[in-house]
């Protein structure tokens, strides 16, 4: 199949959100609305011995204190929360028993907002406290037992007998997403319906995970979620909140909101749990790579079953031939970690892309040398061809757009005219490419109009200007007519929207419908006669519209996994298919300056070259790439959840404290897409681009702080008293 | 909701004769970008607010005098971005130029500046009674102390509180030896800005030399030609909307090439706004070098006394005097 690159396109979207007409959930206006605040736990662990509601019942306009007593009877499922896993999850208030700090003992739920917080405030508890473990190098964290994650050949005997080897250990901290939509639920009555309002990437979990909690037919319950503020996989499910709301309208047969305050969701919502990573690494003089032995620990709360799967990408970067991935956990008294972009990829990258930085300045090889002449067609674990690789044309072509000639090898050895340390990094990454069944549903009208209901969420990537450009590229529809509902239930069925299958899950959905609609042309009016604008042929054929549906399937995946869509259950394939593995794939280059006086260091530049398949919208994509390089530079040198293990709580919760990046911070980043279709995978020629943005983007900046300072600093961020 | 009162008030007198009616639980608002912000936070609980931002005058900032002027009520941004504030005490307009964020300081007064408190972590997460805090709840205790205290104070510390003291104008006006001009239910006086800030000794919770019902009227800043060679030099962690670890405020006036008189103080290493008087008599007579300021910026940190995590702010320190020192030196009378 042969592809015409897409034009530039603005964002679909975009009108409507900068003149506010993209409402997001809990911008909604529903009728008759009460306001509900949650009580933090202010222990880390223990009982609830007696609370005290009467004075927060007397604050004028709180309705109704809810605590746990109210909501025992809530399940927790296999699929608590959405996850549809093996064991249930964890679901608060549930019981007069405290598992984490800061998690809702009780729900104030009031006419007014303000009286909604001040009958929090109001509320007395009496706590019985028990031990607890705030940190994985205290007392009573619990190791959980090694576990092999991926291997080939003899890691350990070629390790052993490797000319050169190195034996690294990064730590990455914990980190919050943050995302600018607050989190946040409204519960809502829509024709005998309980409609869930709630920012998610998936609005099935409210449908049916939701339905198993509440003890509900499915069929009562509808999610509506169609734009997202952000969601960088905090909102792969229901939060601890969302049963707890719902039931709370269902009992007072009125619509309920709840907006999670910032500093609450720093202790009720996901985050990316601190890990530690050592890297053994063999190579033969010449820089060949031999063994790879990666062991990786992961913190992680007692009662979930959140994976630290760090192997994925990391085992199929370069031609190594021998290759031990392990994990384990560490099990201590917190809420539950969970899926942050690129969940592992992002630390496993910086980890060994770092050590692949040290193994080069070991050998004395340039570090984009070292990459370039460990590159390999197939995957080492499987033995199965790539779909599509171009991670060499990416480190080539970046290093001609960042001028990489004019690196000197030795740390320390480039300055600037005005004295600064300049140091220019290098480092690679993946990202499965991985695709989701989903529906499409699909209207065009000879007056000009469509209409497209797909399985998907718009959670800022840009999916509706996805799935309109394959619309437009095979009917020629006019996009400024085109209504999609994505993110809600009552449409289409829903799926999770999560590791950057998005695209290329609704992508070809959306072309195999468009391409249906036109076969239905063709019969309509003959081959001949069916070109052009597909409203205009209708027009002309006297038909007012037509409408198609399709299923659309990942690569290989059986019939049956449309049974799951339309349970609500996650059912993505890859990155291993049966006859090949599919990654995305990037470079990416950093030039970091450093003050050789106050150790400030800044990055002026980061050039980034991606392979992500055929490019859908540039603007859109290019736009992940950029987010995903500010992410990256936010993990390198300004964030970290500080957790003081004595309260075990998150001592810096609030924007003022977690220091994020600001515009200030942040120089240029050039973005260059291949734009190449990857027709193996699907028939939009799609991959993902907004997890494999980040990845290895972290690893360039910190080997570029060692180009400049010489200094090797093997955790994160590296802020300036690492440099003094 | 939490009733409480509001009025507003046209005069100076008309401020204190309500803040008298309201009595303990009343506070003076002007910005209300501290204030507001740590009653979220549920630290500041007051019955009654005196809304003095429309006290007519109280945004007059006077330059012509032999001193320099600025009514409480000025604005931060305005002050940051008077003409001649800036070329002649640079100090000044960047001290107020690289606080807060735009929005803040076209809000904030540099009255209400003087008033902010402190940013100690384990003080402002308050609500939910987590952290003892001897400044919030006298008498808890310090969760600072032994915990994570990298953004903690290494100079003027106490067994209860180790609190920076967070303001970046406040250090500017340290240096340039200002007053700050008072008028209170006993009538007008006016405080040096050294005696105005109070070191935590076993008393943390009190911060200010100021009476109940006192307000700021102004600051008056003595003029010198030290003004024009000055400079505040500010490193945080990150370049923008961030308080300071390390800050100096440095002014010098010169003999030719050696130094006549230095104004230092110090930011984001103290529990109060710093003045150095150890760095300034070790600049004084002397020839200025990078080697000499930085020895110089040392001196400043004999008596410091870091925690665990903090350390580097000795050195940082030090370096951020020399740096800012060697920067206003390099400026044109
Ligand atoms: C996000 C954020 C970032 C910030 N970053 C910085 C920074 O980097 N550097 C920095 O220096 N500051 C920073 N600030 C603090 C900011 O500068 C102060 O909040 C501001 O200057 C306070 O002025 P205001 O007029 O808003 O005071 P208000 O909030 O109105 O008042 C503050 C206090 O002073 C009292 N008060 C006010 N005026 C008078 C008066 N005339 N007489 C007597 N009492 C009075 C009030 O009762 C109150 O207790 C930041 C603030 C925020 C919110
Ligand atoms: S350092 Fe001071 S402000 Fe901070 S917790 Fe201790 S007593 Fe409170």
């Amino acid at each position: 199949m042969a592809f015409e690159p897409n034009p530039d396109r603005p964002r679909i979207d975009a009108r409507d959100k900068v003149l506010g007409k993209a409402l997001f959930a809990a911008d909604r206006e529903v009728p008759g609305l009460l306001h509900a605040m949650t009580v933090p736990a202010a222990i880390a662990k223990g009982a609830i011995e007696a609370i005290d509601a009467a004075a927060a019942a007397r604050v004028p306009g709180v309705v109704r204190v809810f605590t746990w007593r109210d909501f025992a009877d809530i399940r927790e499922t296999p699929a608590t929360r959405g996850g549809g896993g093996e064991v249930p999850g964890y679901q608060p208030m549930k019981r007069p028993a405290i598992r984490h700090r800061g998690e809702p003992v009780a729900l104030v739920v009031a006419e007014t907002l303000e009286a909604a917080i001040e009958g929090a405030e109001a509320v007395r508890i009496r706590y019985r406290a028990s031990d607890f473990t705030g940190w994985h190098d205290r007392p009573g964290a619990e190791r959980e037992p090694v576990q092999t994650d991926r291997s080939a050949g003899d890691a350990p005997r070629a390790l052993a007998a490797a000319a050169r080897s190195i034996d690294v250990t990064y730590d990455h901290p914990q980190q919050h997403h943050n995302p600018i939509e607050m989190i946040s639920t409204t519960a809502a009555f829509v024709d005998g319906k309980i409609v869930v309002m709630e920012g998610t990437q998936n609005a099935a979990a409210f449908k049916f995970g939701l339905a198993g909690m509440l003890g509900q037919d499915p069929a009562m319950l509808e999610a509506s979620s169609p734009y997202v503020g952000g969601g960088f996989g905090q909102k792969n499910q229901l939060q601890e909140q969302t049963a707890l709301v719902v039931r709370a309208a269902m009992l007072l047969k009125r619509p309920v909101k709840l907006v999670m305050p910032r500093s609450q969701l720093f202790h009720t919502a996901t985050y990316r749990p601190f890990s530690r990573h050592r890297m053994r690494i063999g190579a033969s003089e010449a820089g060949k790579l031999e063994a790879v032995l990666y062991d990786v620990e992961q913190q992680n709360s007692r009662f979930d079953q959140y994976a630290s799967a760090h192997g994925e990408h990391v085992s199929r970067m370069y031609a190594t031939p021998n290759w031990r991935s392990t994990n384990h956990r560490v099990r201590i008294d917190v809420q539950s970690p969970a899926q942050q972009r690129a969940p592992h990829e992002h630390p496993s990258s910086y980890a060994t892309e770092c050590a692949y930085d040290e193994l080069a300045y070991a050998l004395g090889i340039d570090p984009l040398e070292l990459r370039l002449r460990n590159d390999g067609a197939i995957d080492p674990i499987s033995g199965k061809p790539f779909t599509s690789r171009r991670l060499a044309e990416c480190l080539t072509r970046g290093a001609k757009r960042f001028g990489w000639d004019r690196r000197t090898h030795e740390p320390r050895s480039m300055r600037s005219k005005d004295g600064q340390l300049i140091g220019l990094g290098v480092a690679a990454g993946a990202y499965k490419a991985s695709m989701a069944p989903a529906v499409a549903r699909l209207r065009v009208a000879a007056d000009g109009s469509s209409y497209l209901a797909v399985t998907g969420q718009e959670i800022g990537q840009g999916m509706r200007s996805a799935v309109a450009a394959e619309l437009i590229d095979v009917l020629a529809i006019d996009p400024d007519r085109l209504e999609i509902a994505m993110g809600e239930t009552a449409a289409a069925p829903q799926h999770l929207t999560a590791g950057s299958w998005g695209a290329a899950s609704a992508a070809p959905a959306a072309r195999a419908a468009a391409l249906q609609l036109r076969e239905r042309l063709v019969e309509l009016v003959g081959a001949e006669r069916a070109n052009g604008p597909a409203h205009e042929v209708l027009a002309r054929a006297r038909r007012p519209f037509l409408e198609v549906e399709v299923s659309h399937r990942g690569l290989d995946q059986p019939e049956a996994v449309m049974d799951r869509l339309n349970r609500g259950l996650p059912a993505p394939a890859g990155p291993d298919y049966e006859r090949f593995t599919a990654f995305s794939w990037i470079a990416h280059f950093a030039e970091v300056h450093v003050e050789p006086t106050t150790c400030r260091i800044r990055v002026p530049r980061v050039v980034s070259v991606c392979d992500c398949g055929r490019v859908l919208n540039h603007r859109t994509a290019i736009s992940q790439v950029r987010g995903g390089v500010v992410w990256a530079f936010g993990a390198a040198l300004r964030e970290i959840g500080e957790v003081d293990p004595r309260f075990g709580r998150v001592l810096n919760n609030d924007l003022a404290d977690y220091v994020l990046p600001v515009n200030a911070d942040i120089g240029d980043i050039d973005v260059e897409l291949l734009d190449e279709p990857d027709i193996n995978l699907n028939i939009s020629g799609a991959k993902g681009v907004g997890e494999v943005a980040m990845v290895g983007a972290t690893a360039a900046i910190v080997n570029a702080v060692h180009h400049a300072t010489g200094k090797r600093i093997r955790h994160l961020p590296i802020r300036i008293e690492d440099l003094l | 909701m939490r009733q409480l009162t509001y009025v507003r008030a046209e005069t100076i007198d008309e401020a204190i004769a309500a803040h008298g009616r309201a009595g303990a639980q009343a506070r003076y608002i002007a910005g209300g970008t501290t204030l507001y912000d740590l009653m979220k936070l549920g630290i500041e609980q007051p019955a009654h607010l005196i809304d003095i931002a429309d006290i007519q005058g109280s945004e007059r900032i006077d330059t012509n005098g032999d001193r320099l002027f600025f009514g409480a009520g000025a604005r931060m941004a305005d002050v940051a971005e008077d003409r001649v504030v800036r070329r002649d005490y640079p100090v000044l307009a960047e001290s107020l130029a690289k606080a807060a964020s735009q929005q803040l300081r076209n809000m904030a007064s540099v009255g209400g500046n003087l008033l902010q408190r402190t940013r100690c972590p384990y003080f402002r997460n308050g609500a939910g009674g987590v952290y003892p805090c001897n400044k919030r709840e006298p008498g808890t205790g310090c969760a600072a102390i032994g915990g994570l205290d990298r953004g903690q104070a290494v100079l003027g510390i106490s067994e209860s509180c180790t609190a920076v003291s967070p303001g970046d104008w406040p250090v500017a006006l340290t240096a340039l030896d200002a007053e700050i001009l008072l008028s209170g239910p006993a009538g007008p006086r006016s405080v040096p800005v050294a005696d105005f800030y109070l070191l935590p000794g076993g008393t943390p919770h009190l911060e200010f030399a100021i009476r109940p019902g006192e307000i700021v009227t102004g600051i008056a800043v003595p003029k010198t030609d030290a003004g024009r060679r000055s400079t505040y030099h500010k490193i945080r962690d990150r370049e923008t909307y961030a308080f300071a670890l390390a800050s100096a405020a440095i002014a010098l006036s010169m003999d030719g090439d050696r130094v006549r008189r230095a104004h230092v103080a110090l930011g984001g290493v103290a529990t109060r706004p710093w003045r150095a008087r150890e760095t300034e008599a070790l600049l004084e007579g002397q020839r200025l070098t990078r080697e000499r300021a930085l020895a110089a910026g040392r001196a400043a940190f004999a008596g410091a006394r870091p925690g665990t995590h903090n350390g580097f702010k000795v050195e940082l320190g030090a370096r951020t005097i020399a740096d800012a020192v060697m920067i206003a030196a390099e400026r044109n009378a």
